[in-house]
C-alpha cells in the first residue's frame, strides 16, 4: 500500500461517494495538482453527492466491515495493483482523454510497460473468417512489439487476446466490471493466461457487477489506451461502433477490416470504411498510418524502422494434383462437399481428406455446415 | 397305519425353467398330493402370477375333462430360494398334478420339459423367453420340449431338441403317450437355416439424396462399429440417415439371431420366428432410466439390450436427461449391462452401435447457411454444455449434416444403394476379423492404444502428422486415439495393410469436421 494518493482517491470515491467525473473536473480545475484536489475533497465536509456505489446504499456486510475496508482487504489479499492519475506509470495517452479514470485497478504489469498499443474490437458473434483475421492481425502486431488492447469478451476479443499473448507485444484486457469478477465466465482461463504476458485493468471498483451500462464506459478506455482501433466484424449497432465513436472523439485512428458484403457482421466495418476509416488488409496498413505521426515512439517500441520491415509470406506451401484442383474450385463463395464431388468427379473420401488437409494448411475454412470457402 | 398313510401319498416331479436375466435355469416342479383338507399350495418363492396359476390350473384341468384331486396338493418349485415369476408354470403344474394323481402315464416325463400358460378352457397360451429355455433344455440333454403352439417356431432352430407344439392341455396329454401320437405334434421346421432375404428392410440408402459426407461417415462408422454423432439443423435428414445405417450392417448369423431373439422373446410374447433383422431402436427422449438401461422388480432388458447386435439411435440427444446418458458409459465399454436386484445380478448383453443426432443449438439453425440462428452464443454454449461430457468423448465420429439446397433435391442423380455399401462393409469386417483372430476385440473401435502404437512404430512421418494435427486442433489423448481408430477402419475399407497419411487426414475430418461449431463453442 505504497500508493498513498491512490488510497486517498479510493477513500474519496468510496467513502465520500464522489463521482469519478466530479473528481476529474476538480483535478482539471487545479491544473493537475493532485494534492490540491485531494485536499479539496477531504476538507470539504458537506459534499451533497448521492453517488450510490453498485446501486446499493448500504454497503455493510455481516462482519461489520464497511465497503471501503473490504476493498482494501481485497486488494491486499489478491495482489491487485492500482495506479492513480497522478502517477508516472499512468498511461500518458489515457490521461489525455476527456474523462480519464482517476484510479485504475490492474493485475499484471503490462499496463505500466506498454509503449505503443492498438485496440482490436469486434463482434462477440463472429464468423470463422473473423476469427482467422483477428488471429492474423493480432499475432503480427504483437510480434513486432505492439500491445493489443481488447475487451475480454467472447468472439473477436478473445481471439485477439489469445493471439497477442504469443508475441512480445502482449495484451491488455479492459474489463467492464470489478476486478474480482470474471465476466463472461467462459473466459476464466483467458483471465489467467493473459497475466503471463499482459494485464487486465478496470476503472470499476471491486464488487461492481457487469452492468450493461458499464460497457460503453469501458469502451472509452479501450480506445483511450491506444493510438488506433482496428474493427473486425461489427454489426451496424454494436459495442465496436461505440468504441469507434469514442476513438474519433479522442483523436485516434480507426481501421476496419472488410468482409463479405452479404454477411451482416461486416456491415459495420463497411460503413466505417465508407465514412473514411482505413481499410486494413495486413499489419503494414496499420503501421503505415502510424509511421508518419508516431515514428519516434514506434521505432522505440518496434526496435527498427517499420518502413523497412519486409512483409511476411503467409503461405508458401505448394499444392499439387487434386488438392490444387479442389482449392481452385473452392472460390471465395462457399461450396458444399456435394458440389465439389459432382463438379470435379473426385471420390467423396478423397475430397474429405483434401478438405481437411487444406484446412490444416489454413487455406480454406468451413463457413457453414459442410460448406467451404477460401481464406487466401 | 403308517404304511397306509404312505400309500396315500403321491409324489411327482417334472422339469421346467425359470428366467434369470436372459438365461434360463432348470426348475423342478414337484407335486405332492396327500390326504387332508382339500388345499392347493404353491411354495418356492412364487410371484403373483405363479400363485394365481392355482386358479387357472384347476379350471383348465376340469375343463379338459380330467379330475382335479380333492386332496391336499403342495407344489414346490425347486430351487426354492430363487424368486419365480411368469405364467409359464401353468402347464407343468397341471401335468404334474395329473401325473401324481395317476390320471396319465408317466413314461415320457424324464426326457421332457414343459412351459406354457393355461387359459381356463385348457388352451395353452404363449410365454416369454422361450428360446432361452430351449437352449437350456438342449444343454440339459432333454429330448422333448413342450411349448405353446403359436410361438413354437421361435425355438425350432435349436438343434438336437424336438419341439412339441401343443394347442391345449389335452393335446399335450395326448402327445405324452409317445410314439406316433407324439410325432404328430412335433414342430417340423421348414427352413432349417436362416433365410437369405435381401430386402429385410423397408429403407435403402438410395433414398438419400446428396449428403455424401454423412453417407461416407456412416459407412465407416458401421464398418468399424464406431459410435457416431450427427449434428445438423432440423430437416437435414439425420433420422433418415440413421434409419438407413442398419440396412448396411452385415446380416446376422444363426448364433447372433438366437441371441437377439432371446432378448426380444423376453420383451414380447409373440415372437414366432427367429429375428433376422438387425435391431434398430429409436427410443423417445422421455424414456425412463429403467426403460433405457433395463431393470425393474424382475429385471427386464432395456432399450440398450434390445439394440444388441444392432443400432441404438438417440434422436434429439440433447433432450435426454444427462444422468441417463452417463448411465450409458459402462455399457458402452463392457458391452453388457449388469443389473442387481433382489440379491441377484442379472446381466444383459448390449453390444450395440450408438448413433446420436442433435441440433447444433436450441433454435436448431446454428451453422446453417440460409436460415440464421437466433440463439445467443451463451445459449449455444449452454446447449452443448448439457450434452458434452464423457459420453461424447466415447463417440469417435462427429459429422455435420447440412440441409440440402433445393436444386440437389430435385436433381435425379442415382446414388449408391444399400447393397453396394453393404458389400464393401462386409469386406472391411472380414479384414478386421482376420486381424483380430484370437483376440478379445472384434472391431476397430474396441482396440486400445497399445495395439495402435504398435502399428505406428515404424512410421515416423505419420507420428509427426498426428502431432501436428493434435496441436492444431487441440485434441485430447482420447481424441487422438479416436482418430487413429477411425483411420484404421478407413484403411481397412481400402483393404490397405498400413495406415497412410490420407487415411488419418480423412479421419480428422470426422473428429473436427464440425470445426465451425467447435471453435465457437470453445472460445
Amino acid at each position: 500500500m505504497k500508493n498513498n494518493n491512490g488510497k486517498k482517491i479510493l477513500y474519496i470515491l468510496v467513502e465520500r461517494k464522489v463521482k469519478p467525473s466530479k473528481f476529474i473536473e476538480i483535478y482539471r480545475i487545479n491544473h493537475g495538482d493532485i494534492n490540491k484536489t485531494l485536499d479539496y475533497f477531504l476538507k470539504c465536509e458537506n459534499l451533497k453527492l448521492e453517488y450510490r456505489i453498485n446501486g446499493k446504499k448500504d454497503n455493510h456486510t455481516g462482519d461489520g466491515k464497511n465497503y471501503y475496508q473490504r476493498v482494501i482487504d481485497f486488494i491486499l489479499k489478491n495482489k491487485v495493483g492500482f495506479i492513480d492519475i497522478s502517477e508516472d506509470s499512468y498511461p500518458d495517452i489515457l490521461r489525455q482523454i476527456y474523462l480519464p479514470p482517476p484510479l485504475l485497478f490492474f493485475k499484471g504489469n503490462k499496463i505500466k510497460e506498454a509503449k505503443f498499443s492498438v485496440a482490436i474490437v469486434g463482434s462477440r458473434r463472429c464468423t470463422a473468417y473473423g476469427r482467422e483475421v483477428t488471429g492474423y492481425i493480432s499475432r503480427n502486431l504483437s510480434e513486432i512489439g505492439i500491445t493489443v488492447v481488447s475487451g475480454l469478451a467472447v468472439g473477436i476479443d478473445s481471439c485477439a487476446h489469445k493471439a497477442a499473448l504469443e508475441g512480445k507485444g502482449g495484451s491488455i484486457g479492459v474489463m467492464g466490471c470489478g476486478i474480482d469478477i470474471v465476466y463472461p465466465p467462459e473466459n476464466r482461463f483467458l483471465y489467467e493466461d493473459i497475466l503471463s504476458n499482459g494485464s487486465i485493468i478496470t476503472e470499476f471498483l471491486p464488487e461492481t457487477p457487469p452492468l450493461k451500462s458499464n460497457f460503453p464506459i469501458r469502451n472509452r478506455i479501450i480506445s483511450g489506451l491506444c493510438r488506433g482501433v482496428v474493427v473486425i466484424e461489427a454489426g451496424e449497432k454494436s459495442g465496436a461502433a461505440i468504441t469507434c465513436e469514442m476513438a474519433l472523439k479522442q483523436n485516434r485512428e480507426v481501421f476496419a477490416v472488410p468482409g463479405n458484403i452479404f454477411n451482416p457482421m461486416s456491415k459495420g466495418c463497411h460503413k466505417l470504411i465508407k465514412e473514411g476509416a482505413k481499410l486494413v488488409e495486413s499489419v503494414d496498413d496499420i503501421l503505415e498510418e502510424f509511421s508518419q505521426c508516431y515514428k519516434g515512439i514506434l521505432k522505440l517500441c518496434v526496435g527498427s524502422d517499420v518502413n523497412n520491415r519486409k512483409p511476411k509470406e503467409r503461405h508458401n506451401t505448394k499444392l499439387c494434383g487434386n488438392e490444387l484442383k479442389v482449392y481452385e474450385f473452392i472460390g471465395y463463395k462457399a461450396k458444399s462437399v456435394e458440389e465439389i464431388v459432382r463438379n470435379l468427379r473426385i471420390e467423396v473420401k478423397e475430397v474429405l481428406s483434401i478438405l481437411t488437409s487444406l484446412e490444416i494448411k489454413q487455406l480454406i475454412k468451413e463457413d457453414s455446415f459442410n460448406k467451404y470457402s477460401r481464406l487466401f | 397305519m403308517r404304511k397306509c398313510i404312505y400309500n396315500q401319498c403321491m409324489f411327482f416331479r417334472l422339469d421346467s425353467f425359470a428366467l434369470i436375466g436372459i438365461d434360463a435355469i432348470k426348475v423342478s416342479v414337484e407335486v405332492h398330493i396327500s390326504r387332508g383338507l382339500p388345499e392347493f399350495i404353491i411354495v418356492g418363492l412364487p410371484g403373483k402370477a405363479v400363485s394365481e396359476s392355482r386358479q387357472r390350473v384347476r379350471s383348465a384341468v376340469i375343463n379338459s375333462g380330467f379330475d382335479f384331486p380333492v386332496k391336499k396338493i403342495i407344489v414346490n418349485l425347486s430351487p426354492a430360494d430363487i424368486k419365480k415369476d411368469g405364467s409359464f408354470y401353468d402347464l407343468p403344474i397341471a401335468l404334474s398334478i395329473l401325473a401324481a394323481s395317476g390320471q396319465i402315464g408317466c413314461g415320457m416325463f424324464k426326457e421332457s420339459c414343459f412351459v406354457g400358460e393355461l387359459s381356463l378352457d385348457g388352451n395353452i397360451n404363449t410365454v416369454k423367453g422361450l428360446i432361452s429355455m430351449a437352449e437350456q433344455a438342449q444343454s440339459m440333454g432333454k429330448k422333448f420340449f413342450f411349448v405353446p403352439y403359436e410361438i413354437a417356431n421361435q425355438a425350432s432352430l435349436i438343434s438336437g431338441l424336438k419341439i412339441v407344439a401343443c394347442k391345449s392341455l389335452s393335446e399335450s396329454v395326448e402327445a405324452l403317450a409317445g410314439g406316433e401320437k407324439m410325432e404328430k405334434f412335433i414342430c417340423k421346421n421348414k427352413n432349417k437355416s436362416i433365410s437369405n432375404k435381401n430386402n429385410l428392410y423397408n429403407f435403402d440408402f438410395k433414398d438419400v439424396k446428396g449428403q455424401l459426407k454423412a453417407k461416407r461417415a456412416l459407412e465407416i462408422a458401421v464398418s468399424g462399429r464406431h459410435n457416431i454423432m450427427l449434428i445438423g439443423p432440423p430437416g437435414s435428414g439425420k433420422t433418415m440417415l440413421a434409419q438407413r445405417a442398419v440396412t448396411v450392417m452385415p446380416d446376422l448369423n444363426l448364433e447372433e439371431c438366437i441371441e437377439v431373439t432371446k432378448i426380444y422373446s423376453l420383451y414380447e410374447k409373440f415372437v414366432n420366428c427367429l429375428i433376422q433383422k438387425r435391431p434398430f431402436r429409436n427410443p423417445h427422449h422421455t424414456i425412463s432410466r429403467v426403460g433405457l438401461i433395463g431393470g425393474g422388480i424382475s429385471p427386464r432388458p432395456g432399450e440398450i439390450s434390445l439394440a444388441h447386435k444392432g443400432l441404438l439411435f438417440l434422436d434429439e440427444f440433447s433432450q435426454f436427461p444427462k444422468n441417463f446418458i452417463e448411465d450409458l458409459r459402462q455399457p458402452l465399454e463392457s458391452r453388457e449391462v449388469i443389473i442387481t436386484r433382489n440379491h441377484m445380478s442379472y446381466s444383459f448383453p448390449c453390444n450395440f452401435m450408438l448413433i446420436v443426432a442433435t441440433n447444433p443449438c436450441y433454435c436448431g439453425y446454428f451453422g446453417d447457411e440460409s436460415k440464421k440462428c437466433i440463439c445467443s452464443l451463451r445459449e449455444v454454449r449452454k446447449f452443448w454444455k448439457k450434452i458434452s461430457g464423457p459420453v461424447i468423448d466415447r463417440i469417435d465420429m462427429r459429422v455435420t449434416v447440412a440441409r440440402l439446397s433445393e436444386s440437389s433435391f430435385i436433381k435425379n442423380e442415382c446414388s449408391e444403394g444399400s447393397n453396394q455399401i453393404k458389400n464393401r462393409i462386409r469386406k472391411c469386417i472380414n479384414m478386421q476379423n482376420l486381424r483380430f483372430q484370437g483376440k478379445s476385440v472384434s472391431y476397430n473401435s474396441e482396440i486400445g492404444i497399445n495395439i495402435i502404437s504398435e502399428w505406428l512404430k515404424n512410421d515416423k512421418s505419420i507420428r509427426e502428422l498426428i502431432c501436428t494435427i493434435s496441436r492444431k486442433y487441440n485434441l485430447t489423448a482420447r481424441g487422438t486415439v479416436s482418430i487413429l481408430k477411425v483411420s484404421r477402419t478407413i484403411a481397412d475399407l481400402e483393404e490397405s495393410n498400413d495406415i497412410e497419411e490420407r487415411h488419418i487426414i480423412e479421419a480428422v475430418h470426422y473428429r473436427v469436421g464440425s470445426n465451425n461449431l467447435d471453435s465457437s463453442i470453445c472460445i
